[in-house]
């Protein structure tokens, strides 16, 4: 296993010491988006991209042009209706940006199609417990079969083009939440396995010292061994036609609707696959 | 093209309308999803369409009218609202403050204005017409359905000048539903009509008026004299009857209001335009055999072989048809029963 990326937050010391990573920075203020992107880069880091985490809807958020170019990951609660923003999406899509929407709320998910069809890279936040499959399946159904040009909306985009009947996908980087891909810092540096894990404090090092070979370190160990344990403890995820996708990410809220979410998306993207092939070409635009 | 209804909610009851069998009272279906707007402008786009109109009803009751206006032009659509201009006082500002930078050439606002005299509306709906005509004139042009033969234009005129509106007005006659009695101009009556239209000629020269004619009227009322006029405005002028199709909010497809009943089908069941036009086109087709137009002098006429003239509007042809004719196509005449409709 290649070490992983690391999410830290904007702190000149943080990311002096990151120096060869790959590094998405955090941020809550558009306005430090530039100056963190510059110091991971100074720092002799890979900017994977800086990662904005803002309260203020879509439609409030100002992106400073000095941030052009940089890959930009803005997660915000909500985009607010197309009038307020409508103005901005010009301007919007000068930007290396890829808006995170949470699907909690069934008009983010509205706002993710809107987006996507005039240009604007999202990503669908399905969290544990969510409840509006129904309308998730058909954004889904969007992003990976609407012929007309649209932006990819991730993870579909992803899993449309990586399908693999023989083959299960992960995704879980897109949410910066797999400890294989990426391992998240607080400001004292100290080391979460999460974005969850580091909200509720629950770190594994106190540094990343500590971790000098992730595939020998027993809390990466045990995450991946955890993904076993549905096999060999015979869990009813590990028997649903859906795991290949889904991975056992939505456990707790296991039942009929996230199952047949997930089978719809296997036969989504076994058509998006055929299409494609049929057409010699890729289905989705991408500037 | 495609007229998309955003509603079928209405707040004025015209004595011609012929959209009557699709408005609804009922709520939950009659407002268009954001998600049926999107679809429907990614069918359009993928078909290679610029254009795009939204009725009603009367579209602007719609609660995000304004947001799918925006969001259209977005899509690099020119849109164009066809509206009765009877704005609320706060949506009229919601439309002012959103929509006023748009450039006149992508969005208009078609206003179907009635004669005041003639079709007299309450002091409140005037005004309010007067007051969308006053803040948005500039995007606006009229369009006026014939639909008794003493019509007169000379209001339009006058609207048209005290608001700078567009040059260009939009000129109807009232259809018929086939089988529904009323409200609509008798073939018989086209002649008179035509006229009365043509009489106001000094006024559409004088003020720069392009007069645009919708479906219905026949190229044989018209002198050559008259054909040369309008010429000189719009170049080529067409006669027949290819409206732009309309989807309802539930994406229903239909050929036009008045034939809203008749092979009406899912806009899912097709995968461009093309299939729809040419769904349509087998119908008119399939009638036209049947019936050639609404006089009997259309049958071998040279205006219709040559494609010049459509024979009247296809809903006039096929009210003719279920009126007179025997039925002799059983999909024409399966259509017609179910839909309760005499034969």
């Amino acid at each position: 296993m290649n070490f992983p990326g690391i999410v830290s937050p904007y702190n000149e010391d943080l990311l002096r010491g990151l120096s060869g990573h790959s590094v998405a920075v955090r941020v809550q203020d558009p306005a430090d988006a530039a100056a963190a992107a510059a110091c991971a880069r100074q720092s002799g880091s890979r900017l994977v991209c800086v990662l904005i985490e803002s309260d203020s809807p879509l439609s409030e958020i100002e992106l400073p042009e000095d941030s052009r170019g940089i890959p930009l990951a803005l997660a915000v609660p909500s985009a607010g209706r197309f009038r307020s923003f409508a103005g901005r999406l010009k301007h919007l899509r000068q930007f290396n940006l890829r808006v995170y929407l949470s699907c909690s709320r069934p008009e983010n998910i509205l706002s993710l199609r809107i987006l996507s069809s005039v240009g604007i890279h999202g990503c669908a936040v399905i969290e544990r417990g969510v409840k509006h499959w129904e309308e998730i399946a058909d954004l889904m159904t969007y992003a990976m079969l609407e012929r007309a040009h649209h932006a990819s909306i991730e993870p579909f985009t992803f899993i449309a083009d990586n399908y693999d009947p023989f083959s299960h996908i992960d995704w879980a980087f897109f949410y910066f939440d797999d400890p294989k891909s990426f391992l998240h810092l607080d400001i004292e540096g100290r080391v979460a396995l999460s974005r969850e894990d580091l909200a509720k404090e629950r770190f594994v090092a106190r540094n990343l010292c500590e971790i000098a070979d992730p595939d020998q370190f027993p809390p990466i160990q045990e995450w991946l061994r955890r993904r076993r344990e549905y096999f060999v403890g015979l869990h009813p995820c590990a028997s649903c036609a859906g795991w290949k996708l889904c991975l056992g990410k939505y456990e707790t809220s296991r039942g009929p609707e996230c199952s047949a979410f997930f089978i719809e998306m296997i036969e989504v993207a076994r058509r998006f696959k055929a299409l494609r092939a049929r057409n010699g070409e890729a289905q989705i635009w991408q500037p | 093209m495609a007229n998309v209804l955003l509603t079928t909610r209405c707040n004025r009851s015209c004595p011609y309308c012929f959209a009557k069998s699709e408005m609804s009272a009922t709520p939950a279906r009659n407002l268009i999803s954001w998600e049926n707007l999107i679809y429907i402008a990614d069918f359009l786009k993928f078909s290679g369409q610029r254009h795009i109109s939204l009725l009603g009803g009367e579209p602007t009751l719609h609660p995000d009218c304004v947001d799918f206006i925006l969001y259209l032009l977005e899509r690099d659509f020119d849109v164009a609202v066809f509206t009765n201009g009877m704005l609320s006082p706060a949506r009229l500002e919601e439309f002012a403050s959103h929509l006023t930078d748009v450039p006149v050439e992508q969005l208009t606002f078609v206003c179907n204005l009635n004669d005041p005299v003639q079709t007299p509306a309450s002091k409140k709906e005037t005004q309010r017409v007067h007051r969308f005509l006053s803040v948005l004139g500039p995007w606006t042009s009229a369009g006026f359905n014939i639909y008794r033969p003493d019509f007169t234009l000379d209001f339009l005129f006058d609207l048209i000048n005290r608001h700078g509106m567009k040059r260009q007005l939009r000129l109807g006659v009232a259809h018929p539903v086939p089988g529904s009695p009323g409200g609509s101009i008798h073939p018989d009556e086209m002649a008179h009509i035509v006229q009365r239209l043509c009489s106001h000629r000094p006024q559409f020269d004088s003020f720069r008026v392009k007069p645009g004619l919708d479906c219905g009227f026949p190229i044989c009322k018209f002198s050559d004299e008259q054909l040369g006029w309008l010429h000189r405005f719009r170049g080529a002028v067409h006669f027949g009857c290819g409206p732009a199709f309309d989807i309802s909010p539930d994406m229903s497809v239909y050929y036009c209001f008045p034939l809203s009943n008749f092979q009406r089908k899912s806009l899912f069941e097709f995968d461009s335009v093309e299939q729809i036009d040419s769904h349509f086109a087998r119908i008119r087709s399939l009638l036209k055999a049947e019936v050639a137009g609404i006089y009997s002098e259309c049958d071998g006429c040279m205006h219709q072989e040559e494609g010049v003239c459509g024979g009247g509007g296809l809903c006039q042809v096929l009210n003719r048809f279920t009126g007179e004719a025997s039925v002799r196509l059983t999909e024409i005449e399966h259509e017609l029963s179910r839909h309760r409709q005499p034969v």
